[in-house]
């Protein structure tokens, strides 16, 4: 498993698409963040407000579904996808001799550590370092960390179900194209869900995804009852996924 | 002691209602190279894909460094290396970071085994330059290079001179018997260029329309191969003995059927035929036989068409 990881980031660190994702994230981030901070930007209502940290407003499109799921199913696309289209080097991992599921948990982990780099780390890191620079770094007390601590948290244990799937997607799709697509197509259904279904076992259905989980990872209140349970759906749902990704690693004939 | 490397058993692949390859028992012992011989579709790639673990058999058996558990075929993947139809390599990167994805995803200790095979393959002038710019030469080598960073104990090569050029084949042909020679390395490969196969291979496997027709040794194979005068005579041990007494050879052999092959001679027929008639033999066939395996391969897949 360790050798296996230790590809995996040799070949994430040589990936293009990867650092084309960082930059220009990096880039977006401080952008935003500095429009917001220097009022050329205005955003309302959101999580971050209702915490008392609307100079962290940026971060919103970054936690939104929407918004993330092309960072992630692009960076799945053409790191996971492509091993199995363009160069077929996947074979070369298969014969190696490593156990396939062993191979799924290295790629899966490494590709969701790209991820989080991306979608997470990158937006959090810039907000930090653009709002001390700027002179809003007051705003950090101990409760607006604990928040901050808490929401990502929770944020990040759904985002680890969401990289599961799009890394499923990336492995049955073998393409970077469909996988992007894909992964856009499962982001708006879900969307439209949340929005627009007036359906109440399905609304009962949603609200026990890992989907509806990551927004509500950064409710301003929520009880234990609540954060328990989102931890569990987290961790179930986590765990479906990867099941079902063992099960399709081992039965995948490679070309 | 016969010490086998792989071993099939009714091995079998089945895409929908047709058989890929059907009830395939190969058996390849230590130090052999073996030379898998068949058209394209013949099954040979699929079969390589099912020893290597890329694809799953229908049914049947496949025992590896003697063991058959399906389980265990992984772990004795780790002593082999492979080239697939195609070397998969990573076009953004160069010839020593592929290695060096190779050597991290083997666990294999130490850099040195990167320079040894860039060496080996004749690729230590590649420097920076990315495989996306490598000849395709060139990407073949690299593609064997993997297979080989691992000091494997069992090398399985699907067609390797693909975009060779002669020389290549010449240093691939070379390089493979050197490793078989002073490492002992056993050899799967497969082709349809047969003339190159008949060179290396010590066993060959011939599969045709996913069966395997024949499965013999080079040397069995020369001897069919073998060009001889096919004699036919009324009296065969009286034909023997005018060979022995006056034509002073002793090199053909006597068939069942009463036939003679004579091995020499070859461009005296007259001689052979006046002397047979002079001692009162009845000449009933007299022809001049044996192929190359190009033609003994014809003749084995062209027989199966007919049944």
């Amino acid at each position: 498993m360790i050798n296996l990881m230790k590809t995996e980031m040799y070949k994430l660190i040589r990936n293009k698409t990867f650092w084309v994702l960082i930059v220009s994230f990096t880039g977006l981030s401080v952008l935003l963040h500095c429009l917001i901070l220097t009022d050329w930007w205005f955003m309302s209502g959101t999580e971050f407000d209702e915490a008392g940290l609307s100079e962290l407003n940026a971060l919103s499109p970054f936690k939104t579904l929407l918004f993330f799921n092309l960072i992630v199913s692009t960076l799945a696309g053409y790191y996971i996808s492509t091993e199995f289209s363009q160069s077929n080097v996947i074979k070369n991992q298969m014969m190696s001799g490593n156990k396939r599921t062993t191979i799924l948990m290295s790629k899966y982990l490494t590709f969701s550590f790209g991820s989080w780099i991306v979608v997470i780390m990158i937006p959090l890191a810039t907000a930090l370092i653009v709002v001390h620079l700027l002179g809003f770094g007051d705003i950090f007390t101990l409760a607006t960390i604990i928040y901050l601590g808490r929401a990502y948290s929770l944020f990040i244990l759904h985002f680890l179900s969401f990289t599961a799937i799009v890394l499923l997607i990336a492995i049955v799709t073998e393409d970077s194209g469909k996988t992007i697509i894909f992964t856009l197509l499962l982001s708006i259904m879900m969307f439209v869900i949340e929005k627009f279904s007036t359906l109440p076992f399905i609304n009962k259905m949603y609200e026990h995804t890992f989907f509806y989980q990551l927004n509500e990872a950064f409710k301003v209140s929520i009880t234990s009852g609540e954060m328990i349970k989102s931890i569990l759906i987290g961790i179930v749902s986590l765990g479906i996924v990867m099941l079902c990704g063992i099960f399709i690693i081992n039965r995948k004939e490679i070309k | 002691m016969n010490e086998y490397i792989l071993k099939t058993n009714q091995l079998s692949k089945k895409y929908r209602s047709n058989f890929a390859i059907e009830n395939i028992n190969v058996t390849i012992k230590k130090g052999d190279i073996y030379g898998l011989i068949g058209q394209n579709g013949a099954g040979k790639s699929t079969m390589l894909r099912l020893v290597t673990g890329l694809a799953f058999p229908s049914s049947g058996a496949i025992e590896l460094f003697g063991d058959d558990n399906p389980k265990q075929l992984t772990e004795s993947q780790k002593r082999m290396g492979a080239i697939i139809e195609s070397p998969a390599l990573f076009t953004n990167m160069n010839a020593y970071e592929n290695l060096e994805v190779q050597r991290l995803q083997k666990g294999i200790p130490g850099k040195d085994c990167i320079k040894n095979t860039l060496e080996l393959v004749g690729l230590k002038d590649a420097g920076k330059k990315k495989v996306k710019d490598f000849s395709l030469g060139m990407k073949q080598r690299l593609g064997l290079g993997l297979a080989l960073l691992s000091d494997p104990e069992f090398l399985i090569l699907d067609e390797p001179t693909n975009g060779l050029d002669p020389m290549g084949i010449v240093e691939l042909r070379e390089l493979i018997k050197k490793l078989n020679r002073e490492k002992g390395l056993t050899v799967l490969i497969s082709s349809h260029i047969l003339s190159e196969l008949h060179q290396l291979a010590t066993h060959f496997g011939i599969i045709h329309k996913g069966k395997l027709l024949e499965e013999l040794s080079s040397k069995e194979l020369d001897e069919k191969c073998k060009q001889h005068l096919r004699i036919k005579v009324d009296d065969s041990s009286k034909g023997a003995t005018v060979l022995e007494r006056y034509l002073s050879t002793t090199n053909f052999e006597v068939m069942q059927d009463g036939t003679i092959k004579l091995y020499n001679y070859l461009d005296d027929v007259r001689i052979v035929s006046r002397a047979l008639t002079d001692y009162g033999l009845i000449i009933e066939h007299l022809s001049q036989n044996g192929d190359s395996l190009e033609s003994y391969f014809s003749k084995l897949i062209g027989g199966v068409d007919h049944d």
